[in-house]
């Protein structure tokens, strides 16, 4: 009874190989036919190693593209900030906590590291090599540190950063962090989530710094005691990198958008439509700055009660950025998105082949 | 489709360090749970079918109840309270692969301890009978019970087993899903996907599946030789 049953699994998993590689095979054949025909180069080649599958000269097939960049209300700063160890931590129930585990030291060694020439110099040059663009800039009047940066220790070796999902999906964290895991011997763990829940890990004391971008979120944090001034440093927020937030849309820009003369106004065109736009809707930095750039009789904030009356055509979809994305590029919809997040999801293929 | 095949081969093949680091943290976090869920559900389930006492019919409901546990819920318990501001913060569990061991265990127990009564309250009968009839002991009887539900045992092993491999909304509450220590298949099937990359996403899918085969077919062995 049960060889029987055996022999029809094993068969199975022979037919469903087998399978497998005819699929792949055809698929690779009208790939190739593709590439002959017509100019874009496919980028599923056999010798790409995955887990590394950017490639400059990745085939457009989304329907969605940038119509508006490089305002400067579409400027987007990177702020990192320590965590205040002596913080005003409170459980659930309000109770003070004056336990915490904060790695002050850890975190200092790494905003050190992270405001050094040497980080600057890989910032700047970081996508360059797979996107043909640069992703990040580093602040002209950026805080620079030339300070020495202690070894670690095994109280100081993990180190947890808390950070935005642009900064982490766009692969410039696992293209950075190695270089001062290597060089000092800390371990960072990366915890990537939308600004809002960044912050609200780091006031449950579950980071040591965070990395992020909302000015709007970051100065209540300040105020009320969570973070404070490194020895060296001028203040607690320290803005050191920026790159462009991007209005994104349907390549046939059914509201004009690229024609626009501000970004305000290419917002007040959707609006005027009533356009599908896909919103974040979950608090993070790119969801604020969203909010701030529609028409003022909108009344649109970040509360979702908010947005009620615009649901035909405003959609809060509470997701990251590359679900967003995905809808948007579904629904022939326009978003907001940072850059770097665009470029590396329109390279990384963007949809399902 | 096809490309996302060729994928999973070709990831299968390739000496990617983070995916089999990936692989390596899933089986860890997988079997650690199930078994430690099979240790305390199968005793609980047993104890449910066959004891008699008040109260024990608001028991089961209630086990019932956590038995449909919304994962993220569970996992949300558990962020709470090995936070950094928690009541547990001293254990520093949280984004550690043991954190989501103990939110796993508290998922699976209540199912394996379920569907152990619901199976064991058709034979209970028999059992006692028997037991009374060849005067056994406790512990003799109890073993006699595990005995007449070894097929059972090993399909209710696996469905925990299945739970515990499919699940994400509580592993990455508790995990974090930090690369090279809390990421998991179902966790680095998010990241991808929430990268773009569909494809990738979707290879992992794949070998998920393949792994969870493999898994079904040694249990499915075992199960025969013994039966």
């Amino acid at each position: 009874m049960s060889k029987k049953a055996l022999v029809i699994l094993l068969a199975l998993a022979l037919v469903f190989s087998i399978f497998g590689c005819a699929q792949s095979e055809t698929t690779t054949t009208t790939e190739e036919e593709t590439a002959a025909t017509s100019e874009p180069i496919v980028i599923d080649g056999p010798e790409e190693t995955p887990f590394e599958t950017m490639s400059p000269d990745y085939e457009d097939k989304l329907g969605i593209t940038i119509l508006y960049e490089q305002d400067d209300a579409m400027i987007n700063n990177y702020t990192l900030l320590a965590v205040n160890e002596d913080a005003p931590f409170v459980d659930l129930d309000g109770n003070a906590v004056d336990d915490v585990a904060i790695n002050t030291v850890g975190a200092k060694a790494l905003i050190d590291w992270m405001l050094s020439d040497e980080a600057a110099e890989l910032i700047g040059n970081y996508g360059f090599e797979e996107y043909g663009e640069y992703l990040f800039y580093n602040k002209e009047d950026r805080p620079v540190s030339t300070a020495e940066i202690p070894q670690a220790t095994d109280e100081t070796k993990t180190i947890r950063l808390s950070t935005t999902t642009s900064v982490n999906d766009s692969g410039l964290m696992s293209y950075l962090l190695p270089v001062f895991e290597d060089e000092y011997g800390y371990e960072v763990e990366v915890l990537s989530a939308g600004t809002g829940k960044a912050i609200a890990a780091a006031e449950m004391g579950n980071a040591d710094l965070i990395l992020v971008h909302s000015k709007t979120q970051e100065e209540p944090f300040v105020e009320a005691g969570y973070s404070k001034v490194l020895d060296g440093y001028d203040s607690e927020r320290l803005t050191f990198m920026y790159n462009y937030f991007v209005l994104v849309g349907p390549k046939d820009d059914p509201a004009q958008c690229a024609e626009a003369s501000d970004v305000k106004e290419a917002f007040q065109r959707i609006a005027d439509g009533k356009y599908p736009f896909v919103s974040r809707g979950d608090l993070s930095g790119t969801h604020t700055k969203e909010v701030s750039l529609w028409p003022e009789e909108l009344g649109i904030t970040t509360d979702a009660a908010s947005v009620a009356d615009y649901s035909e055509w405003y959609l809060s979809s509470n997701a990251g950025m590359g679900v967003c994305l995905t809808m948007a590029n579904e629904m022939d919809a326009y978003i907001l998105s940072d850059k770097a997040t665009f470029l590396t999801f329109r390279a990384n293929g963007g949809n399902f082949e | 489709m096809g490309t996302a095949l060729k994928k999973a081969f070709e990831l299968l093949f390739s000496n990617d360090g983070q995916l089999w680091n990936i692989v390596s943290v899933t089986m860890q976090m997988t079997l650690t749970s199930s078994v430690a869920a099979l240790l305390l559900g199968v005793p609980l389930g047993v104890f449910y079918a066959t004891s008699r006492f008040p109260g024990r019919k608001a028991l089961i409901i209630l086990n019932r109840t956590l038995m449909g546990l919304p994962p993220v819920v569970c996992g949300l318990l558990c962020y709470m309270l090995f936070s950094g501001v928690g009541p547990l913060r001293q254990l520093k569990l949280l984004f550690t692969v043991t954190g989501m061991i103990v939110a796993q265990v508290i998922l699976l127990t209540p199912i394996v301890a379920g569907n152990m009564e619901t199976y064991l309250s058709g034979i209970v009968g028999e059992i006692r009978e028997t037991a009374r009839g060849l005067r056994l002991t406790r512990g003799k009887a109890f073993l006699l019970t595990l005995n007449e539900s070894k097929y059972a045992l090993v399909s209710t092993y696996l469905f925990g087993y299945g739970r515990a491999m499919a699940e994400v909304g509580a592993v990455s509450m508790v995990g974090g899903a930090i690369a090279y220590k809390t990421n998991v298949m179902t966790t680095a099937i998010m990241m991808y996907t929430n990268m773009g990359d569909f494809t990738l996403g979707l290879a992992l899918g794949v070998l998920l599946l393949a792994i969870s085969l493999i898994v079904n077919i040694t249990a499915h062995l075992l199960q025969g030789r013994r039966a």
